[in-house]
């Protein structure tokens, strides 16, 4: 059984004919479904919740990253298939995952290529993408095993699952995070450095001389430091294109 | 071995020069270090280590290029390459070494690999049993001489 979230922001005009169109497509490959709009009025959380245990088997998202973000964390404890028709200013997730823009992504669903993928996990919390952290002394333990510390310049740590940062696609079937630390240099009258180092590691303590800010990209929510990341393995069953990364 | 290609699934770390790493670090994958560590290393796959690094640690790797600075021990299975700039002090267990010229190399170096070490024949069991037959024979000889 089906079940289609839409996003808020769909409400808008401009995107009536592209829904007009989704749901034709859909009815078209027999796999149409119950659908929920949201709006800021009604909780994503209490509504999800009730369609889970009423037996909903897959869930399909109607909108972009950030709504995809929010379902994660409530899909995730729950076995439950994730869908996406990617709608919206922000898609980079659909991407990742070879899902074609609008009416494109109805023929993805159809064809129902299943992959369970990892999840990233930051103070309780699950998180798809990628984490930002920017600053200076900044320590990150590593595996319990060993210490990172960024104490020169300015510095930018990309902890990603899912993602494609500096040339290289993150592969989120590894069981590991991949952290890209990029750190800046300026110097008077001179060209910016900037040097790239590269870890993969499964959990991860974040703390700073400060509280440093981290913000997590799906959701473009912030959380602060002291913080601990983790991975959970094939946390999401998650519908993808032929087009995917990883 | 070391090819210079952008960060791909072969490269798995890269400790870039703004970076200091302190503590036991382990991996299955390459390495490639260009900052500072303290600590251990140990890595299934190579190791290189980039000129203005500096390691204060004792390393492990089965292939490894060096042309920085490594304070410790150094046990590398296969081969263990040392550029111009590089600098080691410490003892190193290696499969091969190579030494450019230029490079520093202090401390006690043992290469070749286990099963050449075992090929060693044990002379001074055979002489002393050949002794042994030597003496018998001799005093067996003396005697019937003294007895005459």
């Amino acid at each position: 059984m089906y079940y289609y979230l839409y996003d808020s922001e769909l409400s808008d005009k401009k995107y009536n004919t592209v829904i007009a169109k989704i749901e034709t497509r859909l009815t078209d490959l027999g796999i149409n479904g119950k659908i929920n709009r949201l709006s800021f009025l009604k909780n994503i959380n209490q509504i999800l919740t009730e369609e889970i245990k009423s037996g909903v088997k897959t869930v399909i998202v109607v909108g972009d990253d950030k709504t995809i973000g929010q379902v994660i964390n409530l899909v995730a404890d729950f076995n439950i298939t994730l869908g996406l028709i990617p709608l919206g200013p922000n898609n980079n997730i659909a991407r990742l995952l070879g899902v074609p823009l609008g009416e494109d992504a109805c023929d993805v669903i159809s064809s129902r290529i299943i992959k369970k993928i990892d999840l990233g996990k930051i103070n309780n919390h699950y998180f798809l993408t990628d984490l930002i952290i920017s600053g200076k002394n900044i320590t990150l333990e590593c595996d319990n095993n060993y210490f990172i510390n960024l104490s020169e310049g300015n510095n930018i740590i990309d902890i990603g699952n899912l993602n494609y940062c500096y040339g290289s696609p993150t592969d989120p079937l590894d069981g590991q995070l991949d952290i890209f630390i990029e750190n800046a240099q300026k110097k008077f009258l001179r060209k910016t450095k900037s040097t790239l180092s590269h870890f993969k590691n499964a959990v991860l303590k974040i703390t700073g001389d400060k509280t440093v800010p981290i913000l997590i990209t799906d959701e473009k929510r912030i959380v602060k430091t002291p913080a601990e990341v983790t991975i959970v393995p094939k946390k999401l069953k998650i519908i993808v294109g032929k087009g995917r990364y990883f | 071995m070391f090819k210079e290609a952008p960060l791909t699934n072969e490269t798995d770390t890269i400790i870039g020069p703004s970076v200091k790493v302190e503590g036991d670090f382990v991996t299955e994958g390459n390495v490639i270090v260009e900052g500072m560590i303290c600590g251990t290393i140990k890595t299934a796959k190579n190791l290189k280590v980039g000129p203005k690094s500096k390691i204060f640690a004792n390393v492990s790797a089965e292939n490894a290029l060096i042309a920085g600075e490594i304070q410790g021990n150094i046990k590398v299975n296969d081969k263990l390459e040392l550029t111009s700039t590089g600098k080691i002090f410490g003892d190193i267990k290696v499969g091969t070494l190579i030494v450019a010229a230029g490079s520093t190399l202090n401390g006690k170096c043992q290469m070749g690999t286990i099963k050449e070490k075992s090929i060693k024949p044990d002379f001074s069991k055979q002489e002393k049993i050949e002794l042994k037959i030597l003496t018998e024979e001799a005093i067996a000889e003396k005697k019937p001489v003294k007895k005459k």
